[in-house]
């Protein structure tokens, strides 16, 4: 039988998904858990391709994910297009604005990189606030239409199912990516870019090209969160969220995006499920990331996968 | 006679004060494997650094194929250089065999829209049967085996014999090694001598950079002598073992090679 | 508000500045390392300051002593437990140092929220006396301790790092830190110098900072990056420079938004980092070193 690359890990988040969607049910601040942890998901599998693959951390993925968001807003707003075409146009003008940032940066890495888009994404927030007339200003925009694909109106619970397809499905597609030529040459930029460019890619393009897929999967993400939120403001997507989805994949393991998933769903469950840490659950997440980080960087899927290759290992 | 492929002239490199390389001048046919010889400092790499743009001249001009050769050192790639490096340019987490992928997928994403179209690409269709096939008889000629380990696990000889084989990936048209030979066994030594011979037989050139000449004399078809930024000899290597050029050079170096395998073993380790 | 005021409150927000961006610069030079842990230490300076007085009924004196060790503390175990294993592991890496940053940051934020709850607090005066009347313009008694302090810090760091053997091994650690162990110097005390005395620093300025506009456990990120602004537009040619830079950046903050209105001096900050990133990445005053 031909083994389809990834398909392995797949059937994990599929399984995953699955068993968190029988845990919801129809319960409906659960189900809100499901479309928050799928956003948080998506913007550190958008974080993933730059950061964890090109090895340059920008923090400006809050705007992303708001250009997502507020695309849908717009759009439902303020023209008369099908509510979709909010997800196509959030990310096109998401990995845009990456672009111009990412040129605007283009010199700059480590610390000044994180500075400097940490800024720019403070200056969005501002800008929304202040660009009353395209943003609604700190109102932000709501009462948004409902989603219409081919006369089929998706409810709740199907958006709630819709969006566990849509992270399983990019976390698969970038799984492969990572491992394809693409991935390849993404992922030497960062240990060794001067090999990169002596062997005919154009590093710096090449890493604009990064920024711009990450920031349109954050924008889908964005765009998911406003939809089942019915409403987005310039507070919706704030910086705790960017240092959250930092810290997604170490948590679960930053070998594949899956451990971004991974990292969401662990993230989310602390910060918001659990009533006994509901104050203290991000603190115990940020000393957590710290402890993983000293003692376990390779995050829980790394073990995991250590673990296996232990037993299989022993079985042949 | 055979094309000339690639022609330098001038080349000079100031960094700050100091002249690296003063006014170097040098030209390449197809199918010749030069040997460039000195002691330390001489601006070997320096030459090799501006050959493939690595690094940008201060005066001085190239062609290949009568084409001029200038910009990023990925536009030069493209035109057909390929290099390694003295210090090996490898992803240490990477595995062997998508280091030596490197090298041979790298062309196909030159523009902005290669890089674009590459992306949904490798999304879709991750693994290509002629790509793995390609590595695996690089990897074969070189004498690579277990391909799947991550490249940090080599030993230094074995990463350079990697990047040979990620730049013969690139089926370049001058091949550019830096010291090669530093730190490779045996079996490096001869994978790497295989690489300069296919090249030369499919009428490529090779620029082999070496701090001895007596390694690399039964290699090469010509030798071009550095002191100190200055090209002092250029000619066969049975004249260059005989000139007094070559005399004076090493005259009163005590290095040996096995003093230098060490020293590039410590810096790379 | 008068032109006075506004000078007088840029000349504030300017001191503000440039203590954070020393106190950045003393483990930038000692350890040459970015620590953005120095806005939640200031944070911590501030807002430990204040819980203590209002909830616990602390005499002020003795609540600022308690928030200043707890910053150095802080400061003291970002290097022993995160930044020294961290850099170890990693070579020269500098992501994983960053990341690692990121996390004692964001972990210091939360501890503070938990410890000392999410609202703002109002700074508190260490020393009350009668505000002073310049013309038209009054002068808070917070402001002047804060001009003060500035002067002192500066001018004390300046005599430290120059007359005492510590000082002088600081910029010779931070320089080249291999060079410096083969030789026998005591890299790993110079260094733990330097984030104490970053830690107290910072913790000292948020203290006295909080009073103009109070604090909450999220000031610390914005200060994290005005400091860092700060000591990047100063450069770390001199002791000094990160208060020029500072200077600079408070003139920022307080006249954009005068002029332009709205939350603009937040683009102000931005253009002004984009300016200095793309056009002077080493700041206005460069050390010249020698080859
Ligand atoms: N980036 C640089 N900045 C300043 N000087 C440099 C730089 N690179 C090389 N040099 C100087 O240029 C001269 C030539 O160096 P180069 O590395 O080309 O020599 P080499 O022949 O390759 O020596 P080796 O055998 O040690 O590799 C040396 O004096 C070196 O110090
Ligand atoms: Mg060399």
């Amino acid at each position: 039988m031909k083994r389809i690359p990834g398909s392995f890990s797949l059937l994990g988040g599929v399984i995953g998904a699955v068993l968190i969607l029988l845990w919801v049910g129809a319960d409906g601040y659960k189900q809100t858990l499901v479309t928050t942890t799928a956003t948080y998901a998506l913007i550190a599998l958008g974080m993933y391709v730059p950061y964890l693959m090109a090895g340059s951390l920008s923090m400006a993925y809050g705007a992303y994910a708001g250009i997502g968001g507020y695309a849908v807003g717009l759009i439902s707003s303020k023209s008369g297009l099908p509510l979709v075409v909010a997800w196509i146009v959030g990310p096109i003008v998401a990995a845009a604005v990456a672009v111009l940032l990412g040129l605007a940066t283009r010199r700059l890495s480590g610390f000044f990189l994180a500075a400097v888009t940490l800024l720019f994404g403070m200056a969005f927030t501002a800008w929304l606030v202040d660009a009353e007339g395209i943003s609604g200003g700190s109102a932000g925009l709501g009462s948004l239409r409902k989603l219409n694909l081919f006369g089929w109106q998706p409810d709740h619970y199907d958006v709630v199912v819709g969006s566990t397809v849509v992270v399983c499905v990019i976390a698969f597609l970038l799984d492969r990516l990572r491992m394809s030529p693409w991935g390849v040459i993404v992922r030497t930029m960062r240990d060794a870019p001067r090999a990169v460019e002596a062997a005919g890619v154009r590093v710096p393009v090449m890493n604009l090209v990064s920024l711009a897929v990450g920031a349109a999967i954050a924008a889908v993400g964005g765009g998911l969160f406003t939809y089942s939120a019915g409403s987005v403001t310039p507070d919706t997507f704030t910086l705790n969220l960017v240092f959250l989805a930092i810290f997604m994949p170490l948590i679960g393991g930053s070998a594949t995006p899956w451990g971004a998933v991974l990292g969401a769903v662990i993230a989310v469950e602390l910060t918001l499920n659990f009533p006994a840490v509901e104050t203290s659950g991000t603190l115990i997440l940020a000393l957590g990331v710290l402890v993983i980080l000293l003692v376990a960087p390779q995050g829980v899927i790394g073990y995991a996968s250590r673990l296996t290759k232990l037993v299989g290992g022993r079985r042949g | 006679m055979a094309e000339t492929l690639l022609v330098g002239s001038g080349l000079t490199k100031r960094y700050g004060g100091v002249t690296a390389l003063q006014d170097v001048s040098f030209s390449l046919t197809a199918g010749e494997v030069l040997g460039l010889v000195g002691p330390n400092g001489a601006g070997k790499t320096t030459l090799v650094d501006l050959i493939s743009g690595a690094q940008p001249a201060t005066e001085g001009s190239l062609t290949l194929r009568g084409q001029r050769l200038a910009g990023p050192a990925s536009r030069r790639a493209k035109a057909g250089l390929a290099r390694t490096f003295q210090y090996p340019q490898l992803a240490l987490e990477l595995t062997v065999a998508e280091n030596l992928l490197l090298g041979r997928v790298a062309r196909r994403h030159g523009t902005v829209w290669q890089m674009i179209a590459g992306a949904f690409r490798g999304a879709l269709r991750p693994y290509d049967k002629a790509d793995t096939l390609a590595v695996a008889a690089i990897a074969e000629e070189l004498g690579l085996d277990r391909l799947d380990r991550p490249a940090g696990d080599l030993s230094l000889g074995e990463q350079r014999l990697v990047e040979v084989g990620r730049a013969l990936g690139q089926d370049p048209l001058v091949l550019l090694l830096d010291e090669p030979f530093a730190g490779s066994d045996a079996a490096g030594v001869t994978g790497i001598s295989e690489v300069v011979r296919t090249v030369q037989r499919r009428g490529h050139a090779v620029i082999l950079v070496d701090h001895n000449v007596d390694l690399v004399a039964g290699l090469v078809d010509r030798i071009m002598l550095l002191d100190r930024g200055q090209s002092v000899f250029d000619g066969s290597p049975r004249e260059c073992l005989d000139s007094p050029q070559m005399q004076q050079v090493y005259f009163g170096v005590t290095e040996t090679p096995d003093d230098a395998i060490e020293e590039v073993d410590r810096v790379g380790s | 508000m008068g032109q006075l005021q506004l000078w007088l409150s840029a000349l504030e927000m300017g001191c503000f500045f440039g203590l954070l961006a020393l106190a950045y610069y003393l483990v930038l030079v000692g350890a040459g390392f970015f620590n953005f842990a120095i806005g939640p230490y200031a944070m911590v300076g501030g807002l430990c300051t204040s819980y203590l007085v209002l909830y616990e009924e602390m005499n002020v004196w003795a609540a600022a002593a308690v928030a200043i060790t707890a910053a150095a503390a802080l400061a003291v175990v970002t290097e022993l437990v995160v930044v020294r294993p961290v850099q170890r592991r990693s070579g020269g890496g500098e992501l994983p140092a960053l990341v690692a940053v990121a996390a004692v940051l964001f972990a210091i934020q939360q501890l503070a929220g938990y410890l000392f709850g999410y609202t703002t607090l109002p700074g508190q005066n260490v020393l009350t006396f009668e505000p002073v009347s310049v013309g038209d313009t009054v002068v808070q008694p917070s402001t002047l301790v804060l001009l003060a302090f500035t002067v002192v810090a500066f001018a004390g760091l300046a005599v430290w790092i120059r007359s005492t053997r510590t000082g002088r091994l600081l910029r010779a650690v931070g320089d080249s830190t291999h060079a410096a162990r083969l030789l026998g110097l005591p890299v790993n005390r110079v260094r733990l110098i330097a984030f104490v005395l970053s830690g107290l620093l910072a913790g000292i300025t948020g203290l006295l900072f909080a009073p103009k506009a109070g604090v909450s456990s999220l000031s610390g990120l914005s200060w994290a990056l005005s400091g860092f602004l700060a000591m990047v537009v100063g450069g770390t040619g001199s002791v000094w420079a990160p208060l020029f830079g500072g200077l600079l950046l408070g003139a920022v903050e307080v006249f954009v938004p005068y002029y332009f209105g709205g939350q603009s001096h937040v683009y102000g900050l931005l253009i002004v980092a984009l300016l200095f990133f793309a056009l002077k990445p080493s700041g206005l005053f460069v050390r010249r070193v020698r080859a």
